[in-house]
This record gives structure tokens, sequence and C-alpha cells, in this order.
């Protein structure tokens, strides 16, 4: 095990929020950082996943950008529009067809991070530590 | 019988257009009648109020009082001779006239406004103070003007979401009012669901497509309901008629929540406009490719979580 990734292990135990429509990749997910000692809430929609940032703290959050009804652009929209959206780690975990461009125009918004399905797990692992010691 | 009697009597008959136009100036706050005597002497000239009380059978007297209610209005007036006779002012002219009262007379309601509540809160409270009922609140809303007020009022209240579930013959109804207006113009989350139809596509040419889905189901011509920020909903019980518009307003979480719920529901399954059905089936915002990246994200998970239990059912350890 190289010296990060024991590092990595060694790190706290995270809470975090993942907002993504997609139930198969949400309980699989859970399952995994939760065998990794991490907290997961889970939000099916935007508009409950907003309500959860809102009312809760959470080290990460993973944001899911295309969802039905009230997707990930509306979560950010909202976060921004009540100046909360630099108050939270974000990270934009999406497998829509995106632009660099517009990768870069939600992280100068104040996402702080994004990540492109499909992603090796252990490097969203690590991703998520990385973004959570911020 | 002269042939000016037979039209005469003939005017008013339902399935004349004269009929639907009597109906109309009711709108402009003229009686039944009124606008009956006006329509008359519109289309039949200079006429005593004998002849036109005899023509459109209503009593002499209650003519008397038609025409001078009539003429105070400024619609008709009287050419001088004897007998007193009548004629009407043209109908654009009249109908210009009947605005402006009705526009004075919302000028002197509103002006008066203040002085009510000045007047209203010199009067001491005698009951003890009471906070405000928790009950479900139920208002039923009839006639047109009742129930836009109502819509008009929940939008400009609107913080977070509006949902509107309505065939293209409501929107209609509610066309050239301020409802629309302020429809395209809420900030709070707006989702409409229509029986849309390529003929009448500017009913909603101010609205982002991406805000209005099409219902396929067939069987719900008079189903319609409006919900605001998931706490009020106005559904409707008849609306056919302008007239004979019907509508219950409520707060009751229990209706609000069923419907929101239903709304859901037929919002999921239903197009956006002009979307074929395979873009639906695939999601506006979801490509092939998109759906491809997720499937592939969710066997890596998967793949590592099958590995890591067949090491804890055989007690190994991962590289």
């Amino acid at each position: 095990m190289s010296k990060n990734n024991k590092q990595r292990e060694e790190t706290k135990s995270l809470e975090i929020l993942i907002i993504d429509d997609n139930e198969q990749i949400t309980k699989m997910l859970t399952t995994f950082l939760e065998l990794k000692e991490h907290k997961c809430t889970i939000a099916n929609d935007g508009k409950e996943g907003l309500s959860i940032i809102k009312e809760n703290r959470h080290d990460v959050i993973l944001l899911d950008l295309a969802m039905p009804e009230f997707d990930g652009y509306s979560v950010i929209q909202d976060l921004e529009e009540n100046n909360m959206l630099k108050d939270h780690k974000i990270i934009v975990f999406t497998a829509s067809t995106i632009t660099q461009e517009e990768l870069d125009e939600l992280v100068k918004r104040g996402v702080t991070s994004y990540i492109l399905k499909p992603i090796d797990i252990d490097v969203l692992h690590s991703k998520l530590i990385d973004t959570a010691n911020l | 019988m002269t042939v000016t009697e037979t039209v005469e009597e003939g005017m008013f008959q339902t399935e004349n257009p004269i009929h639907e136009l009597n109906r109309m100036l009711v709108r402009y706050d003229l009686t039944p009648n009124q606008a009956k005597v006006y329509l008359f002497l519109s289309k039949i000239g200079v006429k005593t109020a004998s002849e036109i009380s005899k023509a459109l059978k209503i009593p002499r007297t209650e003519t008397y009082h038609l025409l001078s209610t009539l003429q105070q209005k400024g619609v008709i007036f009287s050419v001088f001779g004897k007998p007193t006779k009548f004629n009407a002012v043209g109908l654009e002219e009249s109908l210009e006239i009947l605005v402006n009262n009705e526009k004075s007379r919302i000028n002197e309601l509103e002006a008066g406004k203040d002085s009510l509540i000045k007047l209203w809160n010199i009067i001491p409270k005698y009951g003890e103070e009471e906070q405000e009922s928790q009950d479900n609140k139920f208002q039923s809303l009839q006639g047109r003007n009742s129930i836009l007020v109502k819509l008009e009022q929940m939008i400009k209240e609107s913080k977070e979401n509006i949902l509107v579930l309505g065939t293209e013959a409501d929107f209609k109804r509610f066309y050239f009012t301020e409802f629309t207006e302020l429809l395209n113009k809420t900030k709070s989350e707006l989702r409409i669901l229509t029986d849309h139809t390529p003929d009448t596509p500017h009913i909603f040419e101010s609205v982002p497509p991406k805000k209005v889905k099409k219902i396929e189901d067939k069987n719900r011509e008079d189903f319609c309901f409006i919900i605001k920020d998931d706490s009020e909903v106005i559904f409707f019980i008849s609306n056919n008629k302008v007239k004979d518009m019907l509508a219950v307003w409520t707060d009751s979480q229990a209706f609000v929540t069923t419907l929101r719920s239903l709304f859901s529901l037929m919002w999921k399954k239903s197009h956006h406009i002009n979307e074929t059905d395979a873009e639906s089936l695939l999601g506006s915002e979801i490509t092939y490719e998109h759906r491809l990246r997720e499937i592939e994200q969710e066997k890596m998970i998967l793949n590592y979580l099958q590995e890591n239990f067949k090491i804890l059912e055989t007690g190994g350890t991962k590289n």
C-alpha cells in the first residue's frame, strides 16, 4: 500500500450525501462507502437533496446532474441564489455529455469538483476523501 | 303579425347569436333585461317604452326602470317627442363606456380601501385574541372572476412551485387574463400538464418547452387543478362554461398531497411537447451514451463489491 493510500485509509469517517436518481448506483455506492466506514445519506431527486443540504451538514456531497423533475443544475442554482453554494463541498457526479468549459464554469460558480461516470471506485473514494479534506 | 314583429320576437331565441351577445353583455355589468333592451334598440332602432315593453314581453313599469338605468349608464339616449322614444349608442362606444364605468368603480373601491381599514381599526375588539385556525380550510369559488382572483393571488404568493393540470380549453378560458401573464413570469418552478395539440401552439409559446408536458390520457376531459407550493390547491368541479365555472380552493394537506402525487405520476408518464417516443424513452436529458456510462458505473461498483464479499467469505484480504 502506498503512503498516500495508507493516509487515506486512516482518514476519519465521512458524512456523505449522495443525490442521484439512479437507485442502483446509490444503493451500491452506499454499501461500498459503508464498507469504508463512512456514513451515507441518499436523496433520489434534487428537491429532496436540496432540503437535506439545507438541514444538515455533510463533509462532501455527490451530486448527479441529470435527474427528472428537479435536476442537479437546479440544486446548484438554488444554493447559488441563497449564497450557500460555496458553503458546501459539492462534487458533480455525472454521466451526461458535458464539455470541459461547462465543467469549469460549474467550478467557477462554486462547485468544488467533478467526477465523470464511469470512474474506478477506488479513485472515486480517494476523490471523496481529498475533497472532504480541502 | 308584421315582419318587424316576427324579427323582434325571434331575436332573443336561444339559438340566435343575439342571445350569446346578451349573455356576454352581462359581464359588462348589465342585467340580462338591461342587455336585452339595449340590444333590441341597437338592432331595431328608435322605439317608445311601450313598444319595447310589448316586443320584449317585459312589464311596462320595469321597462321604464330599465330605460332609466341604461340612460344613466350612458348606453342609450332618449329622442325628444311625445311619447318619448329611445335609441341605443353604438356597440363599440357602449362597451367603451361600460368598461370605463367599471374602471371608475374599481378606482373608487381602491381609494376607499384605506379609509375602510382605518375605520375598522378604530373599533375595539371585544372578544379574546383568536389564534389563526389550524383547521383545513375550504372555499367554494363560483364564476370565472372569483376563480381568477384566487388563481392570481396563489401565483403571486408562490415561492416554490406551481403545478398546473388542465386541458387546452381550460387555458383558453384564461388566455387573455393576468393569470397567463403571471404564470409566464413566475420565478417559482412551473410545470404544466395538458392535452396540447399542434393546432394551437401559441397557447404555450412563452413557456419554456421543458416546463410543459403532454398528457396522453384521453379519459380526463374535465380534470383540472392547480397546486401552489405543495400547500394549496384549486380544484375545478365544473369548467365547461365560463358562467357556470365552479372550483374549490383548499389548504387541506391530505387533499394537496393526493393531487401532488397524482401530478408527479402523470408527469413521469408524460412526454414533453414535440418529443418523440424514443426521446421520451431515453429521457430528454438522458442520452443513450449517458445510460451506457451509468450502467458501466454500476458494473464497476458491483464488481468491487462482489470481489470484496468473496474475500470476506473466504477470510482473505484484498491487495
